[in-house]
């Protein structure tokens, strides 16, 4: 019944093309899309950690109600430099990363239509990541103004340098966003122009498909808060006053310009985790992608809608009554496309053939939360509810649901699933199964405590609290701890089978699409030759092959 | 053009490539430039917003910007995007010093906008921190100054390039990218030229 | 079969409807105590999305918890699932429930909204449905609330003096049913004022009669602040050079926590004080008092940290100072 042959289950692939024991590669300038998204993916996980370190401070200033680890103004460093290094540092680039490694195998070419753009797009995300951390060094300290960097706020020069954190955070962004565009221009140029014979749209896998509608946003995002966040460089370096009130400028409209953007980039973020959603559960329900013409679609309708929802994040600004109600709308029309995917993938697993090894279990995982997140995210789009909960941990609560729960389990689950692709070793599925459970119950620990928090009003971004909170921060802080903890076995998983001599099958999981048709890991230009795909990318069950014979 | 073609066929076969560079190049171009419109649609409403909302929007003791000069700077740059596209259309005919002739053409007049914009910046009696006017006028003129002067910086290149033999043989990518460029310039100034100029 | 079928679920949704439905009572008991009418609204909608939301995820991972228990492949059952495509009916009603469910929660905010009228009269929306003003009313005094729309600009002018022309929309209904007091907000790096118009007192803690309409007129010197009471459920930011409306109505004597809640740099943490919602007798006695109040300079938690050495284990960096103390008749 199936196309891929049980009798191929656990035998080792041929010899690899080559052998990946050539470091040295990952630490230069490569065009290989391969390496390129590797180094992604590792710059980016360490990134991760650093993020991760700030948090684990942040929660270990919150577990008492007073202000006593850290100054004030450290933890407000702190809380900006986390939100913006998990942004800018970890979602991001290992999401390019995995697009990186992903989209030219899967649509069948040979690399990316710019390779040598892709290179600086990379090497442009150290520079970022560096700076940032280089702003701890100069008078004043880094950015304490939140990731929004709000005016007149983040105006505020207290050293009255020139160079001072605030400045360096612009500059950090900007390159990041930088390089984020030339990442979407070769993107969508790849997906446009380079796909294999036979590749038509509604052949290629969902990932693609959610990979291009990313991308999109990015294009039409970023540029616009480039402009915002121009004006604000001009506003603390040139004495312009595009955003300072006490000027005659309007910090309101820093809002439009940061959120116009920062919203959409939330989808740019889960985007290709829907992706990777799309490509486990059939694999591992053994079941095609259940309505996948419409999957696909909803990806872009959630492209569409994305760009006018923004306001969401503003209705307690100086916003007009008649702006909070119509984007309260808009937004709540964000849940019929994703809706539309969550209905897709219970009914993928439905009925299916589980197995749950630590891709399928991250996965699931993240679904759930997930469904939690969205449903939380529905709640804070309804005006009178976010009228309270706004600035509170509720809010906290929910991003952390979605960024944590979803898309940074969501990456693991890439992670687990491509492995094997990616370094021709299997990782330990002992291990996997350790890092999956402490980081279920971790998030939990850490991030559902925070909604009743600000349900009763406790503010975010504060270093001390009144005592009546105490006891939900506490059990949050324990859940950090614990998912910090949750990290070890991971990497320790990673370096050791990274490690082990023993090559992995060509495709362990028995899953249908060209990436698991070449070697672990693929030879250096992806395919001998370029496959002719006739069939479609879930084709569990059915015995139709994916690509034409070859002469 | 013949002999391109048949150059471009032989590349292909011999390196077994099923995509056409040229091709993706333009097409990556086009989505570039879809995006930079983005920044400069960003700058747009915001001058929108400010001009509708801000109290005093004019600095004190200006009553209006001058039109004339700008109108003619607006009438040279816009007819260079007519000069620069025969100058495509001669290298189409593989007519190299006609082409080389409309570049100048286009550059000179390319760079007469930038100095007409020079002395109209030194003559004003604001400047760029005078509050939100003066910024948004310098932020947006400034920015597509900017753009501007990249076009010639990428007009001489082509220009230069012009010189290299066989620099044509693969396709006019550099060419039909400045020329898109150039115009994408063009159409940015034309709204400007509306909101800031004429929109009273 | 097949109405075996039907039964099951039935019986499935129904239960699933119950326990939503408690779930979504439990929401009361999460939020602080209801000490404004806007609270009440809130409660109410908030119970109702929790319930909706309860149905919807407990739904989805039900669903899904059933397929992770029962359709487990066996360990040497390598064999594929069924190779289900899809359901062009299936996509259709799991498309149409949403939009539907949109439009419902979307409905219901926006009357929940229209009744807590808490951006004042200017910021009205000017789109009504009447008909479902009517069916949602649940704040005692929401008829007049709903009313607020009607005020026009020169009205909202005058109305600080109660001294209202009586034309066409005539605001002297509203006041005698619900009288309504100004009071002006300042907030600054780190610190709240509050005016009171009529005797010129001011506070750095915000005193209110209970079941008055409070009408505060908010401004800020330096940087973006919010106005926040978790137990009133409201919060509006404060933009510097705007003067910025804001309404709601106390309905229960008490102490609440002030909050800001617009991040507004080093010592936005210390940025608190207390609401005291009185009796109207109460109210004037304190008014009177402070009016004869010796003008003093406030405490401030901020200018104090800031003015001390640091103790913390880490220490920061140079910060911007508190702006000029308040002088004050009354903390
Ligand atoms: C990847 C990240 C991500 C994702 C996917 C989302 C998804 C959503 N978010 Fe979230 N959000 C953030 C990241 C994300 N968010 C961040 C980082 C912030 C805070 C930033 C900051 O302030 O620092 C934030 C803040 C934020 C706010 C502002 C709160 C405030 O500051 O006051 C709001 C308000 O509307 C909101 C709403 C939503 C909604 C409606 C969705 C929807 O997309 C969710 C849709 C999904 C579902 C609804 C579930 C599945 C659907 C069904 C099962 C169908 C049936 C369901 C219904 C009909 C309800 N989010
Ligand atoms: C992808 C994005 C992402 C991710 C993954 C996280 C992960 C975490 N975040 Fe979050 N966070 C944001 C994005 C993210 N965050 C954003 C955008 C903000 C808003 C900022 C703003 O307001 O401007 C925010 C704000 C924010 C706050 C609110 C601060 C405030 O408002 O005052 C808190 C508080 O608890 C918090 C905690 C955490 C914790 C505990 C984790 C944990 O999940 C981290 C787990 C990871 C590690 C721990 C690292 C790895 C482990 C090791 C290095 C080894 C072991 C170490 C130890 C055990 C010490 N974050
Ligand atoms: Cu004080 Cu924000
Ligand atoms: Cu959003």
């Amino acid at each position: 019944m199936t196309n891929i042959p049980v009798k191929n289950i656990g035998i080792t692939a041929e010899i690899p093309h080559y052998k990946p024991t050539n470091w040295k590669r990952y630490f230069s300038f490569s065009t290989d899309h391969k390496v390129i998204g590797i180094q992604y993916i590792v710059t980016a996980f360490i990134l991760f950690l650093v993020g991760g370190i700030f948090a684990m401070v942040m929660r270990g200033e919150l577990i008492t109600p007073e202000s006593d680890l850290v100054d004030r103004n450290v933890y407000n460093a702190l809380f900006t430099m986390h939100g913006t290094v998990m942004l800018f540092g970890w979602t991001f680039p290992i999401l390019t990363g995995f697009s990186n490694y992903l989209v030219p195998l899967m649509i069948g070419a040979r690399d990316m239509a710019f390779p040598r753009l892709n290179a600086v797009a990379f090497w442009m995300v150290p520079v970022a990541a560096i700076l940032l951390m280089v702003s701890f060094f100069v008078p004043g300290g880094p950015a304490q103004a939140g990731w929004w960097s709000y005016p007149p706020v983040s105006l505020q020069n207290p050293t009255g340098n020139l160079i001072n954190g605030q400045v360096i955070w612009l500059l950090a962004v900007a390159i990041s966003g930088v390089s984020s565009i030339m990442g979407a221009v070769n993107f969508v140029t790849t997906i446009f122009k380079m796909r294999a014979p036979g590749m038509t749209f509604f052949r290629m896998p969902i990932f693609v498909w959610n990979v291009m509608s990313a991308q999109i946003i990015q294009l039409f995002g970023l540029p616009v808060l480039t402009a915002g966040a121009v004006m604000l460089l001009l506003d603390l370096t040139v004495g312009t006053s595009f955003f300072d009130p006490a000027k005659g400028g309007n910090p309101v409209l820093f809002q439009h310009f940061f959120w116009f953007y920062s919203h959409p980039a939330v989808y740019v973020i889960i985007l290709p985790v829907f992706g990777v959603f799309s490509e486990i559960f059939p694999v591992f329900a053994r079941k095609p992608l259940f309505g996948y013409r419409i999957v696909a679609i909803s990806s872009l309708l959630i492209t569409a809608v994305s760009a006018i929802v923004w306001v969401h994040h503003m209705y307690a600004s100086g916003t007009a009554g008649w702006m909070r109600l119509l984007f309260m709308l808009t937004t709540m029309f964000v849940s019929v496309p994703t809706g539309i995917k969550v209905f897709a993938w219970t009914a993928t697993i439905w009925g299916g053939k589980l197995r749950f090894d630590t891709p399928m279990l991250f996965a699931l995982g993240a679904l759930i939360f997930f469904v939690f997140a969205g449903i939380t995210g529905i709640t804070l789009s309804s005006v009178p509810i976010d009228i309270h909960v706004n600035n509170t941990y509720y809010v906290v609560g929910h991003f952390h649901y979605v960024l944590y729960g979803t898309v940074t389990m969501g990456m693991f689950a890439a992670i687990y699933f491509w492995f094997s692709k990616m370094t021709g070793r299997m990782y330990y599925e002992g291990l996997g199964q350790l890092h999956f459970w402490l980081s279920f119950i971790g998030t939990n620990l850490n991030f559902f405590p925070m909604h009743p928090l600000g349900l009763q009003g406790m503010l975010r971004r504060v270093s001390s609290y009144a005592p009546e909170y105490e006891v939900w921060n506490i059990i949050s802080s324990i859940g950090a701890f614990m998912l910090g903890v949750s990290i070890l076995p991971f990497i320790l998983n990673m370096i050791g089978s990274w490690m082990h001599d023993k090559p992995a099958p060509k495709n362990p999981w028995r899953a249908i699409g060209l990436e698991w048709q070449v070697s672990s890991p693929p030879p250096v230009e992806n395919f001998d030759e370029i496959p002719v795909v006739i069939g479609e990318p879930y084709a569990y069950g059915k015995s139709e092959p994916l690509v034409a014979e070859r002469k | 053009m013949d002999s391109s073609i048949t150059n471009e066929e032989l590349h292909h076969s011999e390196h077994e490539h099923t995509h056409d560079e040229e091709g993706n190049k333009m097409f990556g171009f086009i989505v570039f430039l879809l995006s930079e419109t983005f920044i400069f649609l960003g700058f747009f409403t915001g001058y929108i917003v400010y001009k509708t909302t801000t109290p005093n929007w004019l600095p004190p003791g200006v009553s209006g910007l001058d039109i004339r000069d700008p109108a003619i700077n607006t009438v040279v740059l816009v007819s260079s995007s007519f000069v620069i596209y025969l100058a495509e259309r001669a290298l189409l005919r593989h007519d190299l010093l006609k082409f080389r002739q409309y570049l100048i053409v286009s550059i000179s007049m390319g760079t007469y906008f930038l100095v007409g914009q020079g002395i109209e910046w030194s003559h004003l009696s604001f400047g760029f921190t005078t509050g939100v006017f003066g910024g948004m006028f310098y932020l947006l003129t400034g920015f597509h100054g900017l753009h501007v002067l990249t076009g010639i910086l990428l007009q001489i290149i082509v220009f230069g390039r012009s010189y290299i033999p066989g620099n044509y043989d693969t396709g006019h990518f550099g060419v039909n990218s400045t020329s898109l460029f150039w115009h994408f310039v063009d159409v940015i100034w034309i709204v400007l030229f509306f909101l800031i100029y004429i929109w009273k | 079969m097949k109405i075996r079928k039907i039964l099951l679920l039935s019986a499935i949704a129904i239960a699933l409807t119950a326990v939503s439905l408690w779930i979504g009572n439990q929401a009361y008991s999460w939020l602080p105590p209801q000490a404004a009418a806007e609270s009440q609204l809130f409660d109410k909608l908030f119970s109702f999305l929790v319930t909706l939301g309860a149905f919807i995820f407990l739904g989805v991972t039900g669903t899904l918890m059933y397929s992770v228990i029962f359709h487990r492949a066996a360990k040497y059952d390598f064999s594929d699932g069924p190779p289900i495509e899809g359901s062009i009916k299936l996509e259709i009603v799991w498309t149409a429930i949403p939009i539907f469910l949109v439009f419902w929660i979307a409905g219901y905010s926006y009357l929940i909204y229209e009744q807590m009228g808490i951006q004042g009269p200017m910021e009205a929306v000017h789109i009504h449905i009447p008909i479902g003003m009517k069916s949602a009313s649940a704040a005692p005094l929401h008829k007049d609330v709903v009313k607020k729309h009607r005020y026009t600009k020169k009205e909202r002018k005058h109305s600080k003096t109660q001294k209202t022309h009586t034309g066409k929309n005539s605001l002297t209904t509203i006041s005698t049913v619900m009288p309504v007091e100004d009071i002006e907000v300042h907030a600054k790096q780190w610190a709240w004022i509050f005016r009171y118009p009529k005797t010129g007192v001011t506070s750095t803690k915000l005193h209110l009669p209970v079941n008055h309409r409070i009408r505060l007129a908010m401004q800020s010197e330096d940087v973006l602040h919010g106005f926040y009471v978790p137990a009133f459920r409201v919060k509006q930011d404060i933009i510097p050079k705007r003067n910025i409306n804001f309404e709601f109505t106390p309905i229960l004597p008490g102490k609440y926590r002030l909050t800001d809640s617009e991040f507004s740099g080093t010592y936005f943490a210390t940025m608190q004080t207390d609401v005291i919602v009185e009796s109207p007798e109460d109210y004037k006695k304190w008014l009177a008092e402070a009016v004869d109040g010796k003008p003093r300079i406030a405490n401030n938690q901020a200018a104090s940290e800031y003015a001390q050495e640091s103790k913390k284990l880490i220490k920061g960096w140079a910060s911007v100072a508190p702006a000029q103390a308040s002088v004050v008749n009354s903390d």
